[in-house]
């Protein structure tokens, strides 16, 4: 079934999601900064936003009863929090690299940007589609 | 589901604590010379980010997203500076007065980095506004 959204918009709008929780995440650690004891988490999603784009195109598992498992589409993509392993501890037992969350901060920033732009020319070629063509745009 | 909100919260966390810091800090430079002032510390714990009744029993799921609180102003262990001044009000029987054991070279420099962490902060809740803000940008 081709519905009105097709899986860039469903990824796009998963991706948002996943990004926002990504920077809950980073603000976290940086307002744990200066916490004793406290451990950077990190965020991966990107491996299994692949995975499910590409599932969506080449293989797809057949479903013909409710209880099956389908294909996991990319709305189903969940956020992988671990503790970094990357973190180098301080005296106090602090793995929270400053700069560094600083960066992902704003990587994290450029692409939900990028992300949604993406979403705006999608749903404005919607729009364009069903105002015929045309419409006051 | 994750929101914006929780990590202005989670940040506006960080900045109350970094301010508390801050004014301890003040208080052992402006008490550096009074004699019998001990030298004051922020103790800072994770706190999980929790608004409301619903919010804390999803808590029991989600505690990925950890706000900072500052729990305790401890009194610093270190001996106090025993000075030899035996004309001052405040000198014991021997003639030594307790001086703070507050080192300002030491709370200079952790007040650069309270300032750095304060301002790394306010960065994420521009960062988490910007985005939000983009966010609305969808609707127009």
């Amino acid at each position: 079934m081709i519905g009105l959204f097709d899986p860039t918009i469903r990824a796009l709008n998963q991706n948002l999601n996943l990004r926002e929780e990504n920077q809950n995440i980073i603000s976290s650690n940086i307002a744990n900064a200066d916490t004793p004891g406290y451990k950077s988490k990190a965020v991966s999603f990107e491996n299994a936003m692949r995975d499910a784009m590409n599932t969506e195109e080449n293989v797809k598992l057949e479903v013909s009863a409710p209880e099956h498992i389908g294909s996991k589409g990319p709305e189903n993509v969940t956020a992988d929090v671990y503790d970094d392993p990357n973190g180098v501890e301080s005296l106090d037992g602090n793995t929270v690299d400053r700069a560094g969350e600083m960066a992902k901060m704003k990587e994290n920033e450029i692409l939900y940007n990028a992300s949604v732009e993406s979403l705006r020319k999608k749903i404005g070629m919607l729009e364009y589609g069903v105002s015929e063509g045309g419409g006051n745009k | 589901m994750a929101d914006f909100f929780s990590s202005m919260r989670v940040s506006a966390s960080g900045l109350d604590a970094q301010m508390k810091r801050m004014n301890t800090i003040s208080s052992n430079i402006a008490n550096a010379e009074t004699p019998g002032y001990k030298r004051k510390d922020t103790e800072f714990t994770a706190t999980a980010d929790r608004e409301s009744f619903g919010e804390i029993l999803k808590d029991k799921v989600d505690q990925n997203t950890q706000g900072v609180l500052v729990t305790d102003v401890r009194d610093d262990t270190h001996p106090q500076r025993m000075v030899y001044r035996p004309d001052d009000p405040h000198a014991n029987e021997e003639g030594y007065v307790e001086m703070p054991n507050v080192n300002p070279v030491k709370e200079m420099a952790d007040m650069i980095s309270t300032q750095r962490s304060y301002e790394a902060n306010a960065s994420a809740i521009a960062a988490a506004t910007q985005m939000a803000n983009k966010a609305l940008e969808l609707g127009r």
